[in-house]
């Protein structure tokens, strides 16, 4: 809660490893709130965060990151003049009892840029990237804190339909090499084509929970979408 | 800013020329240092030193101010730590000049630990205020403490010769220089400059903000402390208004920014410069030095406030660089 | 009545009445920082500025300080506003630290300048009436701060009225609010903006002279003075009046039992601590809106 503002009321969300599960709404419906939540930069007036049976919630952002919960942020947060490489650095040596030297960090960034597509740029200094290529950065340093829970802040927002079919074939691959990813997504193609389960928010409450097709043909969700009269026509 | 290590073994090579031609420099400057008391006059000799003792202090200053982020303006509290510790140990209990002179640095260090883990929750103005505060308290402090000798000062011991220092506070720069040039390439420099650059995104990248700001104080305050030591010895008398002084920590600022604080050599540059002008400046009054100082500051920060470094770097010439921050800063 | 409820409440009329000279130093500061985003590190020497006017009225022209107050805050005026307009408006949308730096170089020169025209020794004014105390019950008022308190109060009151119900007050507030907002709307801004210091640097001036009239005088002072006047915005919050003064008397009070308890030369000691209690505990300050800072 925020003052008088309630952002997240009651919302019971759980996410099994290995799924891939999708978080939409309208906009201001928690969403971006309950991400920061789980990742320590809020912390929550009640209830309790717990990954693979610990506590997340009154943990230090960093302390939850070293644990295996990376996120991207939905305004692309680059270190904006470091190179690319150093950026994706940065996240591989503090990750914590497995983090190597700077030089092994620097080696490891350049395989996850290849990964993510940005290994040509990865001597440009961070802040003369694109929009595509800032959020392939921003899934970079993800990574590099060998996660094991992604949760990916509307990645998909402003991309080209070609970009967004590049960004979720990546995605499937990440998920194939074991990654379980919470997807927060506006993009409905994104969210229909990799999302096992999905879950709607509105006004900070849960009010759907399903496969895609199902939950997007609730008309309690198309509702929260286009307002009541579309719902019942 | 951190330079990106070498990668293709073609510019491995090159880095190794490059390597070892800047270890030729290196060793011929430190050669030419060692060597320069034995052939210049006892004046001059004093006052490399003195520029010694501020290439040291801007050095420091850039660890804390340059790299994190934090504009300590209190860091001369830590270099008259530095002095009086070495006094007290030196003076009345009649250590090595060696051990007090470490002493009053790992003093100076753990102080500035302790008061860092309260000062660097703060943040931009409240931290450089605080830490101004923190100045005025030691000088306080040590103006009501028996130990430190009261209002009226303390003594040291004198010193057969002068040359000492200059090796001392020569030794003293080759350390901070080297300690600032293989800083940003240490995890703990790659962790300080993604705090600065974007704390909150740090963060959730498993980044624990406040141990390595404190690192950073520390160092710094352990340099300040050093300088101190070298300082309270050569000069034989202390007292509280002359080394809880907060022209120390300006003069340490304003050389770092003159001189760029991107690089490790920057702040260097800087006090030798300002250093040199001020010598000249106080032989002609001893007023006009802090005022050419101040004047110096506002033209700095006004036409070149990222350094004048980035400014005679700037690829589209110098006056289009000053232009160009004016019209984005200015009103 | 017992003597330690008698020392208790003699320290208490003390502290407020020197609570309210400190509130005329940090209102110009805490306006410049609430509403212009500026720290003036130099402000307290514009406190010594105001605090050597109104010496030398005093000296040379007989003047009293009182009647003087109003010339150290007109001079103070004059000068403030072509600093703000010709140098401080030309860094004042970059970084906090630039400004900081700014202000800080000129606290150098003004400082040093003063330095050399009027050398270090420290004087102090004396009126006739400098010791007098009018008893009041158990208790003595002293002339000297209680006059001093009354200009504070009137200080107070005429910046407030200025703010809040002047044109200039409102072209002020709305530029301290959003300054492309104001420009757009016709609101010349590096005016406003250069009246806001000027307005600022005249409280100090007054504030000035009003130390004057208590403390020693002498160059180096002002660093104190910005100091006290960081930690009244501390307490009371940032750009606005009352705040500056609620936080000036609660300063004043502090201090003084402090002074009681540990003697005259700890004040540095005590604002210090209170400065770090304070920020570390309510960083908006006691009675402050809250200005986020990350970290």
């Amino acid at each position: 809660m925020f003052g008088r503002l309630t952002a997240v009321d009651r919302v019971d969300l759980a996410v099994e490893p290995g799924e891939i599960v999708g978080l939409i709404g309208p906009n201001g419906a928690g969403k971006s709130t309950l991400i920061n939540v789980i990742t320590g930069i809020e912390p929550p007036t009640a209830g309790s965060v717990v990954f693979d049976g610990q506590r997340l919630d009154g943990l230090r952002p960093a302390a939850i990151a070293r644990l295996g919960v990376a996120r991207t942020f939905q305004i692309a947060q680059p270190f904006r003049h470091m190179t690319v490489r150093q950026n994706v650095a940065v996240p591989a040596l503090f990750r914590g009892r497995s983090a190597p030297r700077v030089s092994h960090a620097l080696r490891e960034a350049d395989a996850i840029l290849e990964t993510v597509g940005l290994g040509p740029k990865r001597d440009f200094p961070a802040h003369a990237l694109t929009t595509p290529d800032l959020r392939r950065l921003e899934l970079a340093k993800a990574l590099a804190l060998r996660p094991r829970l992604v949760l990916l802040d509307e990645v998909m927002a402003g991309l080209t339909p070609a970009e967004v079919n590049e960004a979720m074939e990546l995605l499937r691959r990440l998920h194939g090499d074991g990654l379980t990813l919470l997807v927060v997504e506006h993009v409905l193609r994104a969210v229909m084509g990799l999302c096992h389960r999905v879950v709607v928010l509105h006004y900070g409450r849960k009010i759907a929970e399903g496969p895609p097709a199902r939950v997007t043909e609730d008309p309690a969700v198309i509702a929260a979408y286009v307002g009541t009269r579309a719902a019942t026509r | 800013m951190i330079r990106p290590a070498q990668a293709a073994s073609g510019a491995l090579r090159q880095g190794l020329r490059a390597g070892y031609a800047t270890a030729a420099l290196v060793a011929a400057g430190l050669l030419a240092a060692a060597v320069f008391p034995l052939v210049a006059g006892g004046y001059y000799v004093r006052i490399v030193t003195g520029i010694y003792m501020f290439g040291v202090l801007a050095s420091a200053w850039n660890l804390i101010g340059g790299y994190t982020g934090y504009p300590d303006f209190g860091g001369a509290a830590f270099l008259g730590i530095g002095a009086y510790t070495t006094g007290i140990l030196l003076g009345q209990h009649h250590w090595p000049f060696a051990g007090a002179l470490l002493a009053g640095c790992l003093l100076a260090a753990a102080v500035a630990a302790g008061m860092g883990v309260l000062l660097l929750r703060l943040r931009g103005h409240y931290f450089a205020i605080s830490t101004l505060g923190f100045l005025l308290v030691l000088q306080q402090l040590a103006a009501n403490l028996g130990i430190t000798g009261g209002g009226s000062g303390m003594n040291l011991p004198v010193a057969r010769s002068f040359t000492g220092f200059y090796y001392w506070m020569l030794g003293v720069l080759a350390v901070a220089v080297a300690v600032g040039e293989a800083f940003p390439r240490s995890r703990a420099g790659y962790a300080l400059a993604a705090i600065r650059e974007n704390q909150d995104a740090a963060q959730v990248l498993g980044i624990e903000p406040l141990p390595y700001k404190i690192l950073a104080y520390a160092t710094n305050a352990f340099f300040f402390g050093a300088v101190g030591g070298v300082y309270a010895y050569w000069f034989t008398f202390i007292d509280p208004p002359t080394v809880f002084n907060i022209d120390f920590s300006i003069q340490a600022v304003v050389m770092c920014l003159f001189g760029g604080p991107a690089t490790s050599l920057g702040p260097v540059v800087g006090a030798i410069v300002l250093k040199s002008l001020d010598t000249i400046l106080t032989n002609v009054s001893l007023f006009l030095h802090n005022v050419f100082f101040g004047a110096l500051v506002c033209l700095l920060v006004v036409f070149a406030p990222r350094g004048l470094a980035e400014l005679v770097r700037a690829p589209e010439g110098l006056w289009a660089a000053i232009r160009a921050e004016l019209r984005e800063h200015r009103i | 009545m017992s003597p330690e409820l008698q020392v208790a409440l003699q320290n208490a009329v003390n502290g407020l009445l020197i609570g309210g000279t400190y509130a005329t130093v940090a209102v110009g500061f805490s306006l410049v920082w609430g509403l212009l985003n500026v720290v003036n590190l130099a402000h307290g020497a514009l406190v010594m500025l105001g605090a050597y006017i109104t010496y030398w009225l005093f000296t040379a022209y007989h003047l009293d300080p009182l009647l003087a107050l109003p010339v150290a805050g007109a001079t103070l005026f004059a000068f403030g506003y072509p600093l703000q307009r010709v140098v401080i408006n030309q860094v004042i949308r970059a970084s906090f630290f630039i400004t900081f730096l700014l202000t800080f170089g000129l606290e150098l020169l003004i400082t040093n300048l003063a330095l050399a025209a009027w050398t270090a020794d420290v004087r102090s004014v004396t009126t006739a009436y400098s010791g007098w105390g009018l008893p009041v019950g158990p208790i003595v008022l002293p002339v000297v701060r209680g006059a001093a308190f009354g200009v504070a109060v009137a200080v107070a009151a005429v910046l407030h009225v200025l703010l809040t119900r002047t044109r200039l007050g409102s072209a002020i507030r709305a530029t301290a609010s959003d300054v492309e907002a104001a420009r757009l709307m016709g609101i010349p801004v590096a005016h406003v903006y250069a009246v806001t210091f000027a307005l600022a640097s005249a409280s100090a001036g007054v504030a000035g002279g009003l130390i004057s009239l208590s403390f020693p005088i002498f160059p180096a002072m002002g660093a104190s003075y910005t100091f006290i006047a960081f930690v009244v915005c501390a307490l009371g919050g940032l750009g606005s009046v009352t705040g500056a003064l609620l936080g000036g008397l609660l300063f004043g009070l502090l201090q003084t039992y402090a002074a009681d308890w540990l003697g005259p030369n700890f004040d540095n000691i005590v604002a210090f601590s209170a400065l770090i209690l304070i920020l570390l505990v309510r960083p908006a300050g006691l009675f402050g809106r809250a200005r986020r800072f990350r970290g």
